[in-house]
């Protein structure tokens, strides 16, 4: 009789404590998730998209990498998710003969068309302090202009703490209800995205 | 009166004259031991691949470095801009201390020869620069960006680079990270780019890595590089350092900007071309007193001044840039560049021991891995 009120107690205990696991995670928000087909993009032209190509690879999903995305790429194929890159480089505008101008109106239509055909968007910020104002030319603000473009409308914001270390990001998921998945190190953002994609 | 203070006048002159032409031809004619490796199989000049450069300033020794297995090809380009040091101090590291396992390396400590024979004139450049050892020190000539006016004169007023037919600088024409892919009929520069692509060809070269430094007022900085078949290589490198041994970037070689080794070699060749760069407050145009000090210790007031005004694109403290980490920078990355391409190309592998990372080199100096010509066998000194 002993036995069988220490087992009810135990497993009353562990029940109690499984829900309290369980609220805690709810508290947190559940892990966003997002499925393939992926459209890579960049808004800035860094080389975030390459650095994407190398993890993506490693995650093992079905993806694009098309820089200068535009509506007509979502058509392309049935994605369910398209990825920008926040972050600009004036050398890479400069090669494809763009201005921040051009990327931010094009970024916004593809947000908007994205919006409308129902595909996550997952806007990350994945280089660091140097793609941003920090550590940009003295006056160069189009690294923060890439941010307000894509951060604000994303579904998944998706950053690696370093470049989140002023708190910018964890103040646009607080303020617009957007899930924040950092990732401490440049190698992370494979299990990262595994658990998002995957 | 007249005629003895004219006199006077131009005696002086020659006096001056005289001591600048010695201090010149010591620093050109100084001789560099390089104690070949454990894995150099042999010692070529560049013009074995040109016979047109055999015999110039710029037929440069070519070091194989051999491992038992066969594997890939990496060709490892120190000199280019002979005043980067790091770059030749890093090919002098892998001459003399790499052991190939798999594979092949091929070192050139002096790319461009010619520049390092030659200070910025105008410049109050050091002729030369030391590096201390526990047997003394190994004394370097100090070099330029670009290729002696006595081995190659006069400069075009605009020089235009073939086959592109860009405009570039007058003096480019002069710099050999200006001249790829170079051309068999043109200047020793252009010829001596011209025999590097044949050197490229003939030993199938995989990879190929250039090694330079930049001043912290340029936007290319503590980054690697790549020509667009290159750039998985690159971004892997740089996040797998940037994670665990120091933060270094990555770029796209612009098409628009021709003659760079990172775009054509990547066009012209087979070879994927790599550039790094890493640190160099030495040739920051705000740079106080320019001296073989501020050359190794990369210390200086006046860059720092700059750097709290934001016109920098890579930080620097009191502590500057040393040498030990700016050649730690690249002997890192170009090991984590071998370990990125041999785990993605078993066949083609190159497996390399014996040379220091990042940490060991700051801990121990670069000086610690150059090796004392006097206590090494004769036969395998080699002069640059």
């Amino acid at each position: 009789m002993k036995h069988i009120a220490a087992k009810s107690i135990l497993v009353l205990l562990a029940a109690l404590l499984a829900a309290g696991a369980i609220s805690l995670a709810a508290g947190q928000g559940a892990a966003p998730k997002a499925s393939p087909p992926v459209l890579v993009t960049s808004c800035g032209q860094s080389q975030g998209p390459a650095m994407l190509n190398v993890i993506l690879k490693r995650v093992g999903v079905d993806y694009d990498i098309t820089p200068l995305a535009t509506p007509q790429d979502l058509k392309t194929k049935p994605y369910k998710t398209i990825i920008v890159t926040m972050g600009s480089s004036l050398k890479g505008m400069g090669a494809a003969g763009i201005s921040i101008d051009d990327e931010l109106k094009r970024i916004a239509e593809l947000i908007d068309a994205a919006h409308k055909a129902k595909i996550t968007i997952i806007g990350a910020h994945i280089e660091g302090m140097k793609r941003r104002a920090q550590g940009a030319d003295a006056g160069d603000t189009t690294d923060e202009q890439s941010i307000d473009a894509v951060a604000p409308f994303s579904d998944i914001l998706l950053v690696i703490k370093d470049g989140n270390s002023d708190g910018r990001f964890t103040a646009i998921s607080q303020g617009k209800k957007i899930p924040l998945v950092e990732a401490e190190k440049n190698m992370d953002l494979v299990a990262a995205l595994e658990k998002i994609l995957k | 009166m007249n005629t003895l203070r004219k006199t006077i006048i131009i005696a002086l002159g020659l006096v001056l004259a005289a001591f600048a032409g010695i201090s010149f031809r010591a620093s050109r004619f100084l001789k560099e031991p390089v104690v070949a490796g454990p894995s150099v199989a042999r010692v070529a000049t560049l013009g074995e691949y040109f016979a047109p450069i055999k015999g110039t300033a710029n037929d440069a020794n070519v070091f194989f470095l051999e491992g038992a297995k066969p594997g890939g090809t990496v060709l490892v380009l120190g000199g280019t801009h002979p005043e980067e040091p790091a770059g030749r101090l890093t090919t002098w590291i892998l001459a003399e201390n790499a052991v190939l396992d798999q594979g092949r390396i091929i070192v050139l400590n002096s790319t461009n020869r010619s520049a390092s024979t030659v200070t910025r004139p105008s410049g109050a450049y050091p002729a030369t620069y030391t590096i201390k050892t526990d047997w003394g020190g190994q004394t370097f000539r100090m070099g330029d960006r670009w290729s002696n006016p006595l081995d190659q004169w006069p400069d075009p007023e605009v020089y235009i680079h073939y086959p592109s037919k860009q405009n570039l600088a007058y003096m480019d024409i002069r710099n050999l990270n200006r001249d790829w892919p170079g051309r068999p009929n043109g200047t020793l520069t252009e010829k001596t780019c011209y025999a590097l692509i044949q050197l490229i060809n003939k030993e199938a070269v995989d990879i190929v890595i250039d090694l330079h430094e930049a001043e912290l007022q340029y936007p290319v900085i503590s980054t690697i590089v790549a020509h667009p078949k290159g750039l998985d290589i690159a971004a892997m490198a740089s996040m797998t350092l940037s994670d665990e041994e120091f933060k270094i970037g990555m770029e796209k070689s612009p098409a628009e900007l021709r003659g760079l080794s990172h775009r054509e070699i990547g066009d012209f060749t087979k070879a994927i071309p790599l550039l790094f760069e890493s640190p160099e407050p030495f040739l920051d145009a705000t740079r106080g007193r320019t001296d073989a000090r501020l050359l190794l210790e990369g210390k200086d007031d006046f860059v720092v001044r700059a750097g709290k005004r934001g016109l920098l694109f890579e930080k620097i403290d009191a502590k500057g840039w040393p040498i030990d980490v700016r050649v730690g920078r690249h002997c890192s990355t170009l090991i984590q560049v071998l370990s990125v391409w041999s785990a993605d190309h078993a066949d083609k592998a190159v497996i390399m021991t014996g040379v220091p990372k990042y940490a060991e080199i700051i801990q121990k100096g670069v000086g610690a891995f150059l090796h004392d010509p006097a206590k090494s066998d004769p036969k395998k000194i080699y002069y640059e």
